[in-house]
């Protein structure tokens, strides 16, 4: 480790374990606490990685995941930060974007063709003729996009948790917590976030005074008064990644995703560190201020031998000083500013005999072999803004840092429609105003100055507690001057005339880049960052927003707040696809039969949310399987599972009334112990749902609804009542009965033997009738109903019964050769009964009377929901109707579900149910026609699949014993 | 993600509710009377103000029970919770629709 | 004006490409136009192409209150099909895509237009019986569509999982393989400078206040530019169509929602279709510079705020990985909000309105982007003839009152 300092330097290292991991197949060795990208530089190593369109080599630029050069493959997941990585033993790093080598790309050489690629050139080539654009198309996909991605990567594991803090500071700076502090002193709860690995923020890497002892005392007052408040939760390493409705926020840690609710929020990030635009300032060795401070701090690497500081600020002459401290030659200040103010860092630079020159800037670098680095800086003395004497001297160095000024790392507030304006005294944009709850304070909010910043902290702190709830003492007051004016250069950019003089490193878009653009009418700053792709890479503009709102502000004559910012919107930084998506919590609801079904072998199909068997048997039986169920049904007897069936109870003096008003038919004088038809149509007129609804007592019904409908029902139900405040009450009891349907000739016989206090004989409990009694000892409603055509009693039981209910009438059955059946062979009874099944035989149209339900419409009720759409109906000509079919034709295909119904050329409409039944031997079905071909011996054309039209007689519904004899033997 | 207060279980996350859609659409008294314009008009119309506006939510992972919210369509901010048949209340800074 | 070609890129490098002309000009309002479009999105730009190429009206004006294509045009999925159920859909969705097919040429302005497929998930037999149902309808309209099974699917995708294990497993579904993506943007702008080319003035910057009207008549717009006469409106501002419609004192059958989607960071290829699955509220294509382009469902209730809730995003990802799982550990890298019109048969509405004159186009929800081209054909027609297109017919504000509704929920890879 050539480049590593000694001891105390490397905040963050633990020195005592060395690590090795590979980068571009050598391996090389770091501390533990390193960094990818600081054990290479502390190996030598500055290259990381390719940029996106010229394939030029790139090293780090903020050593704090702001920028996208240090982006690189670890193992399967690509794009990973090096500077924010830390290694680990065996780690494999490899970098990205390159063809061939990384020292030897060649696909550099398509910078060499720039002059043909200007931006949004795409646009203006390829598309002629219109058969070549595909085969570009496959070319540039081939040569965009950062990192690969192995084709079977697991999803891995991500989780979720919430929290709920009175007050929620993000930013762990110095700021943020003298935030924290004040706000816990208050009480309640405060959650102290930060992104780092060490809280402190700038504390732990920036000068803020001549000997540089200050911030580490501050920082030790700091984090004693922390430890010192029980209330205070820290969380480093987390980033707060967004802003949501209420003060919700997203925070990112390892492989969790915390949902936070905080009353209160200080906001205390920060700001970036801009850098200085000119002639390959992309080189790897140009590197932000901020960034050299970090390497060498926090890492103990030394950035280079021979530095030149390019300045606008006193930050700058403290990196110099650090520089120097490191034992890195400081060959030059040069500070942009022509009569710089005299500070305590400027006059410890003087007093090391630093040279300094004034009024001038790094012009150009000047590349090391093949770009590889940078070999000297040459400086020109300024004449203007963004202008330069012909001449520069050069001055021989590896590194350039640049401390050219900030802006506020603002993305939590402009999500949360705070407003930020441009200030023209410190040519920065500011914090104008702040919504309800959320608090400022810190370099964020303009304060430089260390102390200034540590009042806004205690203010911010004490203002949030009391605005969430704790009050507490009086304001803190903010004496000290801010500093932010001096701290950022109005124009830090020295357009080229050879270019490659970046704004956004990540798109390789230089000045006059977007200068074309402009000229070309894209004046808009969202449409200049859509034409260029300026701020639309991974570092999402954070360095080129800023420069690019100072161009488009020059070109138009605009003011700079006239000419606005680009939005921010969540996510503010590193968020995985997989913290989002998490363990995927999809419920799935099982019945109490559940169980059972399975070891009956039961092939489960989702229905809703539910599971439910959709027939019982091996997957390469399933016909015959099906088959069997429907004929153990038509012949002895078959046990199906309705668990899922919605149940609603109606209670009250008004139910009969609220059941009139909800559903189709007509409610108020149904007999007590008879079970009715429910329909529900829309305020349309639509068919939403069916079922049967069973009258216990005159002010007691219970209502069935479908599986998947039966939560709307409910809420449909509870939205009229809000308005017609009858007097009933209506409950969701879905889930608090097991239900089952046994059917078949034999399945009184089954039942018979195990009920208590119901009379099952056809003259005590007739067809539709409803009863309440025992079976095997469980307490039940019997419902005798018949869906699939066949005698038959619907039991419904408590949930928590539903396994004893089936083992006892599994047990029961099987001296009859009961079987149990699934929701196919149902669908097939049914089918031969003529039944719809909502939404299967209806759409999202469909009304009563194409569906040929207009029997299921009261006539005379005052009102029922829907029912003026349905009289228009009525009125109306219909243009399809919902007939059974059957085809006789043995040797016809059969046509499957929404196969079309054809006449001519014009498509009239189409098959919603069919099947081959076994008991009529045919195949029949339920289609859509139109109302004229609707009559009974009408013949209709179903195009089945390969073209082929089978006729198919309209007929009588229902198909299977139409006279109801077998339902109600 | 909003915070609304269910007027019977106090602030909850919206994930626990169901929003139901303008409020205050008056049922028509007699609904056969109507001509056909004026039904499509009750049944389809929506004020769909950009600005404050009076809709109905349902916490249907709480109590279940409807109630009317005032919002802001353009911030989100919930300005009034009251009940199902309160009036609408009247506020200067109406929405523009 | 300056053709677009290799040859001109050439040309212009000899001069650094400081030179390109501008592609649409600015010009103040003037005073009166023959027909003013309020809305500078890619219907309204389609609009006055159209109303210019197709019927010589080309005073014209285009007024955008922010930036072109600032609305849903820049903030789609940039997904393109005609797979629609109904045949009046169908049709207008299949118009569109074959305009979309000579879009680069005839605007000499590459948009992109990637025919990459695009494959239709089912994930239960309703889903497969829906499928079912439109493909088998839309082939008879002569679209192209076919059905696939799991192993199909593997082949087209090779990254799906199809394990029937999942909790939504794939068990079908079906192709359109002229669908695909197209560049958002660059359709607007194409569509400005055509336009412009063609002497409408495009005017941003100039936001519609008023709307007058004499005896039922539209007489002129009032503007944040000065009031401008003018005998024909064209309204095409999506998600804010009631507002206007409210400044003309009618309301719509429309509620306006936020739709959200999000791009990942950019991966070298590894899908190379458009994958969309309406049960599990997911679709999903890759952009030429390398990003997974998402999209989410509609957030539930009305906004104007250009953003949504976490939940939405949280739940489509989720339902995105279990079929994806290579996608767990990318990273997102922005997100955005739209604000749809969404009408209550999910379909648009393009016609006449009560006012004499004023006529609108609105309530595309979700498939606004895809019908950009057809939806401007067929509105210019009608401003241009005062009567809609045989293709529009359907879609009239009328139908609310007739009861002739067109149902294309289900058409949407995700619920209204």
């Amino acid at each position: 480790m050539p480049n590593r300092m000694p001891e105390p330097a490397g905040l963050l290292l633990d020195r005592s374990e060395t690590v090795e991991f590979s980068f571009e197949g050598r391996t090389y060795a770091g501390y533990k606490g390193d960094t990818v990208a600081s054990a290479l530089l502390a190996n030598g190593v500055g290259v990381l990685s390719r940029s996106f369109k010229y394939h030029r080599p790139r090293g780090p630029l903020t050593m704090c995941g702001q920028d996208s050069n240090t982006l690189v493959q670890i193992g399967h997941v690509p794009n990973r930060l090096a500077d924010q990585t830390t290694v680990a033993p065996g780690m494999t790093v490899r970098a990205q974007n390159y063809w061939g080598s990384l020292e030897n790309d060649r696909l550099a050489l398509l910078g060499l063709l720039h002059r043909f690629m200007p931006v949004g050139f795409y646009y203006k080539a390829f598309h002629k003729p219109r058969a070549l654009w595909p085969l570009w198309e496959k070319v540039i996909r081939r040569l965009t996009g950062l990192g690969t991605i192995a084709p079977d990567a697991p999803h891995g594991y991500f989780d979720k948790a919430y929290l709920f803090p009175d007050v929620l500071v993000v930013g762990g700076g110095p700021a943020g917590l003298a935030a924290a502090i004040q706000a816990a002193d208050a009480g309640g709860e405060v959650l102290l976030v930060d992104e780092n690995r060490a809280l402190g923020g700038a504390l732990n890497y920036a000068r803020f005074d001549a000997d540089g002892a200050l911030a580490d005392q501050r920082k030790a007052m700091l984090l004693r008064e922390l430890q010192a408040r029980p209330n205070i939760q820290v969380m480093s390493d987390t980033l707060c990644n967004g802003w949501y409705a209420d003060n919700w926020l997203a925070l990112v840690r390892g492989n969790r995703l915390y949902k936070v609710r905080a009353r209160a929020l200080v906001l205390a990030t920060g700001s970036y560190e801009q850098p200085l635009i000119f002639h390959n300032n992309d080189l790897p060795g140009v590197m932000l201020g901020s960034a050299v401070q970090r390497l060498i701090k926090l890492y103990g690497v030394r950035p280079g031998s021979r530095a030149v500081v390019a300045t606008a600020n006193s930050d700058g002459y403290g990196v110099a000083l650090d520089l120097a401290q490191a034992g890195v030659e400081v060959a030059c200040i040069v500070d942009l500013r022509a009569d710089p103010p005299a500070d305590e860092l400027t006059a410890a630079a003087a007093r090391r005999h630093l040279p300094v020159l004034v009024g001038a800037t790094v012009w150009e670098a000047e590349p090391e072999g093949r770009n590889m680095g940078v070999r000297a800086a040459r400086i020109a003395r300024i004449t203007g803004e963004g202008t330069c004497a012909a001449s520069a001297d050069s001055f021989a160095c590896d590194l350039i840092a640049m401390s050219v000024g900030y802006t506020p790392a603002a993305p939590l507030v402009y999500q949360a429609r705070g407003r930020v304006r441009y200030d023209e005294e410190s040519a920065m944009f500011a914090l104008a105003e702040l919504p309800a709850h959320i608090f400022a304070a810190g370099s964020l909010s303009g304060a430089f100055n260390l102390d200034a910043a540590l009042e806004e902290g205690y203010r911010a702190g004490w203002q949030a507690a009391g605005d969430a709830g704790f009050g507490f003492g009086p304001e803190p007051a903010c004496v000290n001057p801010k500093d932010a004016v001096g701290r950022t250069h109005p124009w830090p950019i020295f357009r080229h005339p050879k270019g490659k003089d970046f704004v956004d490193f990540d798109e390789d878009l230089q000045v006059h880049d977007l200068e074309n653009a402009l000229t070309e009418g894209y004046e808009h700053i969202e449409l200049l960052k859509r034409f260029t792709t300026n701020g639309m890479g991974p570092s999402q503009g954070r360095h080129a927003s800023v420069p690019a709102v100072r161009l488009v502000s020059k070109a138009t004559g605009a003011a700079m707040d006239e000419t606005g910012n680009t939005t921010s919107r969540p996510p503010v930084g590193q968020v995985k696809i997989g913290h989002l998506a998490g363990r995927a919590f999809e419920p799935v609801r099982y019945t109490a039969m559940h169980f059972r079904h399975l070891e009956l072998g039961a092939k489960m199909m989702p229905a809703g949310l539910w599971l439910r068997p959709e027939y019982y048997g091996a997957a390469p039986t399933r016909s015959e399987a099906i088959r069997a169920e429907v004929k153990s049904v038509r012949e002895n007897v078959g046990l199906i599972d309705v668990s899922t069936l919605g149940g609603l109870e109606v209670r009250g003096p008004d139910a009969a009334e609220f059941m009139n008003r909800m559903y189709t038919f007509a409610y108020l004088k149904q007999p007590v112990a008879r079970a009715r038809y429910v329909m529900m149509v829309d305020i349309g007129g639509v068919i939403v749902d069916d079922g049967i609804a069973c009258r216990w007592h005159d002010d007691h019904f219970y209502v069935t609804a479908t599986t998947s409908g039966a939560d709307a029902v409910y809420r449909t139900m509870l939205w009229y009542n809000a308005q017609w405040r009858l007097n009933v009450d209506v409950t969701n009891v879905t889930a608090a009965y097991a239900a089952v349907n046994i059917a078949g000739p034999q399945s009184r016989a089954v039942l018979e033997p195990l009920c208590e206090g119901v009379d099952l004989s056809k003259e005590a409990f007739p067809y539709m009738g409803v009863r309440e009694g025992h079976v095997a000892g469980i307490p039940a409603l019997f419902l005798r109903v018949g869906f699939v055509g066949e005698l038959g009693y619907e039991v419904h039981v408590p949930a928590s019964y539903g396994e004893a209910l089936w083992d006892a009438l599994m047990a029961a059955g099987q001296s009859h050769g009961m079987r149990p059946f699934g929701v196919e062979a149902q669908r097939l009874l049914r089918l031969e009964k003529g039944h719809i099944i909502v939404s299967q035989d209806t759409d999202g149209l469909t009304t009563p009377h194409e569906a040929d339900m207009a029997w299921a419409i009261a006539g005379k009720k005052p009102f029922y929901v829907g029912m003026r759409s349905v009289s228009l109906q009525a009125e109306g000509r219909l243009t399809r109707k919902l007939v059974g079919f059957e085809i006789t034709d043995r040797a016809a295909p059969q046509p499957k579900e929404c196969h079309l119904v054809i006449r001519g050329d014009e498509i009239t409409g189409r098959v919603t149910s069919v099947a081959f039944s076994e008991a009529l031997e045919k195949v029949i079905g339920l289609a859509y026609v139109a109302s004229d071909q609707a009559d009974e011996g009408s013949t209709i054309e179903i195009k089945v699949d390969g073209g082929e039209r089978v006729p198919a007689a309209v007929v009588k519904l229902p198909f299977y014993d139409p006279d109801g004899a077998r339902q109600e033997m | 993600m909003l915070l609304i207060e269910c007027p019977w279980c106090g602030p909850r996350d919206e994930a626990e509710f169901a929003c139901g859609g303008e409020a205050h659409i008056a049922r028509p008294a007699e609904p056969a009377a109507l001509s056909d314009a004026e039904w499509a008009d009750y049944l389809f119309m929506r004020k769909n103000p950009k600005g404050l506006h009076r809709e109905r939510w349902c916490h249907t992972l709480g109590c279940r029970r409807w109630f009317n919210v005032e919002r802001s369509t353009i911030t989100h901010e919930i300005t009034r919770i009251y009940a199902m048949g309160e009036a609408a209340p009247a506020n200067e800074n109406e929405g523009e629709a | 004006m300056s053709r677009y070609s290799i040859f001109s890129l050439i040309r212009h490098a000899r001069t650094g490409h400081r030179d390109w002309p501008r592609a649409w000009r600015s010009p103040e309002p003037k005073p009166a136009y023959d027909v003013v479009i309020v809305g500078g999105g890619g219907h309204g730009l389609a609009t006055a192409y159209y109303l210019a190429k197709e019927h010589g009206i080309a005073n014209v004006a285009v007024l955008e209150k922010g930036w072109l294509g600032g609305g849903n045009t820049g903030r789609n999925t940039t997904v393109i099909r005609s797979n629609y159920l109904w045949d009046s859909s169908a049709a207008l969705y299949e118009k569109s895509l074959q305009l979309f097919e000579g879009l680069s040429q005839e605007l000499n302005f590459n948009v992109m237009l990637s025919q990459r497929g695009l494959v239709g998930l089912a994930h239960t037999q309703h889903d497969l019986r829906e499928i079912a149902r439109r493909v088998n309808a839309i082939r008879l309209n002569g679209i192209d569509s076919e059905l696939l099974t799991p192993a199909q699917i593997k082949e087209l995708v090779p990254i799906i999982n199809i394990s029937p294990t999942v909790r939504y497993p794939v068990i079908g579904g079906s192709i359109q393989r002229r669908g695909g993506v197209a560049r958002h943007d660059a359709v607007a702008w194409g569509l400005a400078r055509g336009a412009d080319m063609r002497g409408v003035d495009i005017i941003e910057n100039c936001a519609v206040t008023g709307i007058r009207r004499e005896g039922g008549r539209v007489t002129g717009l009032e503007t944040t530019r000065g009031a401008i006469a003018t005998g024909k409106v064209g309204i095409a501002v999506a998600g804010h169509s009631s507002v206007l419609a409210a400044m003309a004192g009618f309301r719509l059958p429309i509620e306006s929602h936020p739709l959200q989607a999000l791009v990942s960071e950019p991966i070298k290829p590894i899908i190379d279709t458009v994958v969309m699955s309406g049960t599990v509220h997911v679709y999903v294509s890759q952009s030429d510079r390398g990003e997974l382009v998402m999209g989410a469902g509609i957030d539930v209730f009305n906004s104007y705020a250009q953003r949504g809730s976490l939940p939405v995003i949280e739940s489509m990802l989720a339902a995105a990985v279990e079929l994806f799982p290579i996608f767990s550990r990318l990273k997102m890298m922005r997100k955005w909000g739209g604000i749809v019109d969404v009408c209550p048969d999910a379909s648009p509405i393009i016609g006449l309105t009560p006012v004499d004159g004023l006529y609108l186009n609105c309530g595309w929800g979700t498939g606004g982007f895809k019908s950009t081209p057809g939806s401007g054909w067929v509105f210019a027609h009608t401003i241009a003839t005062g009567a809609p297109h045989p293709l529009n017919a359907a879609f009239s504000l009328e139908r609310f009152h007739s009861g002739a509704l067109i149902d294309e929920h289900g058409a949407a890879a995700v619920a209204h």
